[in-house]
């Protein structure tokens, strides 16, 4: 509830008890307004108890030499953020999470847009369409990672279709070796979040006003030109939120890898999320882990910053 | 305005003592409660099907019915995740499973000193009793952190009796005939030889066999700092598992594949003929463990069929014989939170220092017992075909009894971790084995093992 919400009610409250306004029933108003710390107190701990209290806490662990649970944790400053600096497997990570996210961005954004224009064409079954095309956004990576793996295995259904079709000299062992290994991890989250693309451009779809497309066409402007001229520019907002939506995505990016490949094989499929998991509950290595956690909130920081620029400077343009 | 200001500062401080209530857990208890009635709760990793723990828990229920055992299989990827803040908050088992290596560093603080037990149990002289390996290897700093229930030995192959006998084939010695073997299978569209490389332990267990043919006991003086893990003879066995790559005998994506469920699930499917398994195999040689294992790997109406142990090939072709290594496969340790403790003493002594506890484990032929007096009961054991596979099973038993290579104690996590990448970088080509070899040193070296 908004503060003028509280506000009106209150004010309501004290008309109905039989105020008819004056300075009287203001100062009554004033004086019965609750107070507004047990209204925000819960989002308050939840925010500054938690979240900056977790914060704060991962970087302190963050000078540690700590396995989690013994008593004895070793300060050594700043010397795992030294280390993150020379791990090849943190710059790995790094580098598979700038192309999954080009990637994936570039891919949904196509298809979504495509989708949602296909779908505003009178088409049969659209609602059929709509349900399929939005399906894998709501099964869970859990369900689906047993699926794939088998689907991509050596003698799996891919490789199965492939042969049957005469095409087995492409066959492969897809998450076995690492040339295919991201591919594959980004076709799955392609495959599952493209629903969510797809429904934010159709929605921004229908705000277009009608009247502009109606003039485009008698102006003689084809589908095509249409759609670059017109129907994209104005769905310039939904795809900046997309791509802050897809970034912040591939920094959270955990459960596909770890349940399809493992981060593997040979590391192609790490990400700072399951690089993260591996150092801080496999190996033990908390503080360390705690490191990698404060670089991916700064990078996750400076790339939140960088787009709220570009949203400033997009307004200030307009 | 100050009544408030304080009203709020006391539900704030209220508020977060209960959090801080709520985080801090509950303590040990210092009553150790009934030893012969109460409920208590196990979770494992092995056994890694219910069925055997519940055969287990009904023997020990013959004697005391009054305990109610629980147990919670936990997959072995998710353990440490799930058991370190179990144990730490309290809530967690009041037995779990414990291996020697990494994970006696890693919970060692949260296990009882079980040496009196020990000694209760079985005199003065129980270390004489017991299986040496299944001591030290759950030993650190002096406390006796779990009681062995058995040991795993690895260092040899399993086969499927039944393909090899179709296509009329003999078990490889060599490398040479483990390819042709391959080959063979090949022709006949099956495969030959399946392992999950994406695992460390699994990949360990061929290296290690791979190291023993190179240089006996070499793997084991890199372990202990004996041997650098650049060693030529280390360097010599990462270009044998590469070989085992580009010559055919690996499966396809095998760096992408997990021994558990992948690499199991395709040789009891009858994908594969042969697979890297140690004596926890053993206990598919009977109908009974092997029809259950076919259900839980998906093949509905499969008829067993006869799995043998072979030794591993002499893959460096310099005469050495098959060396095999193990450790105590796990102990059973006694949570210091645990509420029931007594109960938890009383299920772990029967399990570890019984004779009828014991003789449930040898006769189900996941572990060897870690009671030198008992020994599986063959005349009791129903093999799938006792005629092919009682002589090499028994002759497997009476092998590993001599036994004395460690198969993981003396490796940590993190050179563990090494290990692996090392293992993918050159069965991937992105590393040769001496580069791959170097860094397994330089890691080895980061964590902390120290070299003469």
């Amino acid at each position: 509830m908004t503060a003028s919400s509280v506000d009106e009610v209150g004010q309501r409250s004290v008309q109905s008890a039989g105020g008819v306004g004056g300075r009287p029933n203001q100062h009554r108003r004033r004086t019965h307004r609750p107070p507004g710390l047990p209204w925000i107190l819960p989002a308050l701990i939840l925010s500054v108890g938690l979240i900056y209290y977790g914060i704060g806490y991962t970087g302190y662990i963050s000078t540690l030499n700590w396995d989690g649970i013994s008593p004895d944790a070793q300060h050594v400053g700043t010397h795992n953020y030294a280390r993150i600096f020379h791990d090849p497997v943190f710059w790995a990570a790094v580098r598979h999470t700038v192309v999954f996210f080009v990637v994936t961005f570039v891919i949904q954004t196509g298809l979504g847009l495509a989708f949602a224009v296909i779908m505003h064409a009178r088409l049969k079954l659209a609602a059929v369409y709509k349900v399929i095309i939005f399906v894998p956004v709501v099964l869970a990576p859990a369900i689906m990672a047993p699926v794939f793996r088998h689907m991509f295995a050596p003698d799996g259904e891919l490789n199965g279709v492939l042969r049957a079709v005469g095409l087995g000299s492409l066959a492969q062992p897809w998450i076995g070796q690492t040339s295919t290994a991201l591919p594959v991890i980004m076709f799955i989250t392609i495959w599952e979040w493209t629903g969510v693309t797809f429904v934010l451009y159709y929605a921004a779809m229908t705000q277009i006003d009608p009247a502009i497309l109606e003039a485009a066409r008698m102006d003689g402007a084809g589908p095509v030109r249409t759609l670059m001229s017109i129907i994209w520019p104005e769905m310039r907002g939904t795809t900046v939120a997309l791509a802050i939506l897809g970034a912040i995505g591939a920094l959270k990016t955990f459960d596909v890898p770890y349940l399809v490949t493992i981060g593997g094989p040979n590391y192609a499929t790490e990400f700072l999320g399951t690089y993260i998991y591996r150092q801080t509950i496999p190996l033990d290595h908390v503080g360390y882990g705690a490191a990698l956690s404060i670089i991916l909130l700064v990078v996750a920081l400076v790339m939140a910053v960088i787009l709220q620029w570009a949203g400033r400077d997009r307004k200030a343009r307009d | 305005m100050r009544p408030k200001i304080r009203l709020s500062a006391a539900v704030v401080a209220a508020l977060v003592a209960s959090v801080l209530t709520a985080c801090g857990g509950s303590g040990g208890s210092s009553d150790p409660g009934s030893a012969t009635s109460g409920t208590i709760n196990w979770w494992g990793w092995t056994p890694t099907d219910t069925a055997t723990a519940q055969n287990y828990i009904s023997a020990f229920n013959k004697q005391y019915p009054n305990i109610k055992v629980n147990y919670k299989l936990v997959n072995i990827s998710d353990w440490v995740a799930a058991l370190r803040p179990a144990l730490a908050s309290g809530k967690g088992p009041d037995v779990f499973d414990m291996q020697p290596g990494a994970y006696v560093t890693q919970f060692k603080s949260f296990a009882e000193d079980q040496t009196s037990l020990a000694q209760q149990a079985l005199g003065s002289d129980w270390k004489s009793k017991v299986a040496p390996i299944g001591i030290s290897g759950l030993t650190a700093d002096g406390k006796l952190t779990a009681m062995s229930v058995g040991a795993v030995y690895a260092g040899m192959l399993w086969i499927n009796g039944n393909l090899f006998k179709q296509y009329n084939l003999q078990p490889p010695k060599t490398l040479d005939e483990w390819k042709q073997v391959c080959q063979a299978f090949k022709s006949h569209n099956v495969g030959c030889f399946v392992q999950g490389a994406a695992q460390e332990g699994f990949d360990q267990d061929t290296l290690q066999s791979i190291a023993n043919s190179v240089q006996p006991g070499l793997w084991t003086k890199a372990s202990t700092g004996d041997a650098k893990w650049n060693d030529p003879g280390i360097v010599k066995t990462l270009e044998i598992w590469k070989d085992l790559f580009t010559g055919g005998i690996m499966q396809p994506g095998a760096v992408g594949y997990q021994q558990y469920p992948d690499s199991n699930n395709d040789f009891l499917t009858g994908k594969y003929a042969m697979v890297m398994m140690g004596t926890w195999y053993t206990q598919y040689a009977t109908t009974k463990a092997m029809t259950a294992a076919l259900s839980a790997a998906g093949v509905s109406g499969a008829k067993p069929f006869p799995i043998l142990p072979i030794a591993f090939p002499d893959v460096a072709g310099a005469g050495n014989s098959s060396e095999m290594y193990g450790d105590a496969d796990f102990g059973l340790a006694i949570s210091t939170k645990s509420k029931s403790r007594a109960a938890a003493e009383t299920f772990v002594k029967w399990m570890t220092t019984t004779t009828a506890g014991q003789q449930v484990i040898a006769d189900q032929l996941n572990d060897l017992p870690a009671l030198k007096s008992v020994t599986p009961d063959f005349d009791s054991i129903q093999l799938v075909d006792p005629a092919s596979q009682k002589s090499p099973v028994q002759d497997l038993v009476t092998k590993v009894g001599n036994v004395t290579e460690p198969r993981e104690a003396l490796l940590s996590a993190d050179v563990q971790t090494a290990i692996l990448a090392a293992a993918t970088s050159v069965a991937t080509g992105k590393a040769s084995p001496q580069d791959a070899a170097n860094t397994l040193q330089q890691a080895a070296e980061a964590a902390g093992e120290t070299f003469k």
